[in-house]
């Protein structure tokens, strides 16, 4: 008897926060739609690569060879994916610790956002790493000269950080206050903690190409190469806030009615940010080519490529970014937010696949699988911040837990 | 290679030369991405309007306020108890604030005209009793553009001092300067918390406002604590439009 109170009791539970309150076969039901049907075929095919590629070594899985050793895994999946992680921190440190309460309302979708990134650069390191067990040992080496040492205790640390910032949400979900309150008090500590990590981070995935000066082409190569990983992470944090919160506040919309969240005023703030950051790393960008006497190399194909980033993809935002903030039109910021990112990707997969190597005559061309595994990866991360924001109070706020502006 | 065809001097001098031109140019990227809201603070079309500093514009519920006197969200407050309000069309409302009213109970309103220009801080309206009169200044710079008619045939509107009892409108060209001279969300709670504090001192000195103060003063609170002749100088001193001053 006091089993079947119990799993009364659970079920109403589960159903209530779990299945939206719907039962099992309303549910189901609802997760018939067109975006679930794509992420679906994605998934199906993506998790048993995944699975074979643990089973059947890289080998057989990926274009990667001695020449090439790293590929898209890195390039896209930690790079990018790390990168892009970067609202986290940069929206964490303007509200908690610059007191910039107005972007109080996307704090926590930052946050989110840079949690689950990071939870999927390490699903992608782990599928990249030849003897993915052996990634203990990066712990204990103390190699502490070694920026890759840097890189794991980074990653490591600052995923820590970040569950335990997303954490906050999740306590308010389950209804445990007094934990909540707990995280809560540690906020201010953990943000400081994410903005030490997290610069950290992001600085010495670009120290890690101070090992290939002569690897990497020199429009791309700087020994200052980890400044312009760090300022293109705050770039990076600035345009992903802008686009997913627009995109949070219309797709989550229904969970705002009757709230008042001026997201164009938000994205206008974030707006002027990015156009002083954007405007800032193009000239560092330009500073690195004079000091690597690289400009000969402006006029050749590379060139282009490097022009297409610097001028198309980072000094075109920033004047779109400084117009829209200036004249109020969020369609401009998101444009130019859209663009940076673009920008910053082409950066990424310039610095760690496509100018890597770039004297080598054979090519490096990711198989299907690969492309497929790091789609894959992109889709659990979009499901899963779904999944949360539905049930959490990430965007809407718990009434139960009234939050101090 | 092409790129070794100068020398470390000459890439030096291109550095300085990046680096100089880098900050002549950021100064009027810095300007032109900070110039919109003054702009905007004159002219906040559309409803667009510094949703940060005047969170809202409709008369929301009052704040929880600890003390005696309401000051609802989106409304900011001069020391001299009246408030302003940035509205959707731009123009800021202006009136007294709970204080002042409940203080006076007044039974005649002085308005400017329209078209007359008020001074921040000076004296723009006036409150009485018929006998005597006490006038209270004006939160913000501008130009009268509209005067609120019914509160001068029947006062008892001030009694909703936010919302019915709002005296006139300004077109505020400075409105950005004006509104840090002014009171704001938790600091205009404050400041009425401890203009109630004063208050109670006057009424007994010894202990000050203690827990047993409970329900609201009384309308017309100054002539109960200084008489029919004294409360006008009461009055002033809380309005800061003493006799004598500037």
């Amino acid at each position: 008897m006091a089993n079947g109170i119990a799993l009364t009791g659970n079920s109403s539970f589960f159903r209530e926060k779990v299945l939206l309150g719907m039962g099992w076969g309303e549910y189901l039901r609802s997760l018939l739609t067109p975006a679930n049907a794509v992420a679906a075929v994605i998934l199906a095919v993506g998790i048993p690569l995944l699975a074979y590629r643990f089973a059947a070594g890289l080998g057989a899985t990926t274009a990667l060879s001695q020449a090439y050793p790293w590929g898209i895994w890195i390039g896209f999946d930690m790079m990018t994916g790390i990168v892009l992680a970067a609202g986290g921190f940069t929206i964490g440190a303007s509200v908690q610790l610059l007191g910039l309460k107005d972007f109080h309302g996307i704090e926590r979708s930052a946050i989110l956002t840079a949690f689950l990134g990071y939870v999927m650069a390490v699903i992608g390191l782990l599928a990249d790493l030849g003897r993915p067990w052996n990634i203990v040992q990066a712990v204990f080496s103390f190699g502490s000269a070694s920026p890759l040492f840097e890189v794991a205790w980074c990653v490591m640390c600052y995923t820590t950080v970040l569950l335990l910032e997303f954490t906050v949400p999740f306590f308010e979900w389950l209804g445990w206050r007094k934990l909540h309150a707990v995280l809560k008090k540690m906020l201010i500590a953990l943000t400081v903690l994410s903005v030490v990590f997290s610069t950290m981070h992001q600085s010495a995935l670009g120290s890690l190409f101070l090992l290939a000066p002569t690897k990497l082409h020199p429009l791309w190569y700087s020994p200052f190469i980890f400044i312009f990983f760090f300022i293109s992470a705050i770039l990076a944090g600035i345009s992903m806030a802008v686009i997913e919160s627009s995109i949070s506040h219309k797709v989550f919309a229904r969970q705002l009615v009757g709230k008042h969240v001026d997201v164009d005023a938000l994205v206008c703030g974030l707006g002027k940010a990015g156009a002083v950051v954007a405007f800032a790393y193009f000239f560092i960008k330009l500073q690195g080519v004079i000091d690597g006497h690289a400009w000969g190399h402006l006029a050749t194909g590379w060139g282009a490529l490097f022009l297409v980033e610097t001028v198309g993809l980072v000094l075109v935002p920033s004047l779109l970014f400084a117009w829209g903030a200036r004249h109020r039109e969020p369609r401009a910021v998101k444009v130019a937010a859209v663009l940076a990112v673009g920008g910053i990707i082409l950066n990424r997969l310039n610095v760690a696949v496509i100018a890597m190597n770039w004297t080598n005559p054979i090519r490096y061309v990711p198989s299907w699988m690969e492309v497929w595994v790091s789609l894959t990866l992109v889709t659990l991360g979009v499901v899963a911040f779904r999944w949360i924001v539905n049930r959490m109070p990430i965007i809407r706020e718990d009434s139960a837990f009234p939050q101090e502006h | 290679m092409t790129s070794d065809f100068l020398a470390i001097y000459p890439a030096k001098l291109m550095e300085y030369g990046l680096a100089i031109t880098y900050l002549l140019l950021f100064i009027p990227m810095w300007r032109y991405v900070q110039g919109g809201q003054k702009v905007l603070a004159v002219q906040p079309v559309q409803g667009r309007h510094d949703a940060e500093r005047w969170p809202a514009v409709a008369v929301a519920a009052p704040w929880p306020s600890l003390g005696w006197f309401q000051v609802p969200a989106g409304v900011a407050l001069h020391p001299g108890h009246t408030w302003a309000r940035l509205e959707a069309d731009g123009l800021v409302s202006v009136g007294v604030d709970d204080f002042a009213q409940r203080l006076v109970a007044p039974s005649t309103v002085e308005l400017p005209q329209t078209g007359a220009v008020v001074t921040q801080g000076e004296a723009a309206v006036a409150i009485g009793d018929g006998r005597h009169s006490v006038p209270l200044v004006s939160p913000v710079n501008g130009t009268v553009v509209a005067v609120n008619r019914a509160v001068a045939e029947d006062p008892n509107l001030l009694q909703n001092a936010y919302g019915t009892g709002w005296l006139f409108k300004v077109k505020a060209p400075r409105l950005e300067a004006d509104q840090r001279q002014l009171l704001h969300a938790q600091a205009a709670r404050h400041f009425l918390d401890g203009e109630a504090e004063a208050l109670a001192m006057r009424a007994s000195p010894e202990v000050g406002q203690v827990l047993q103060d409970g329900g609201a003063p009384v309308h017309g609170l100054a002539r109960v604590l200084a008489g029919d002749d004294g409360w006008e100088a009461l009055a002033r001193e809380f309005f800061h439009t003493e006799k004598g001053t500037p």
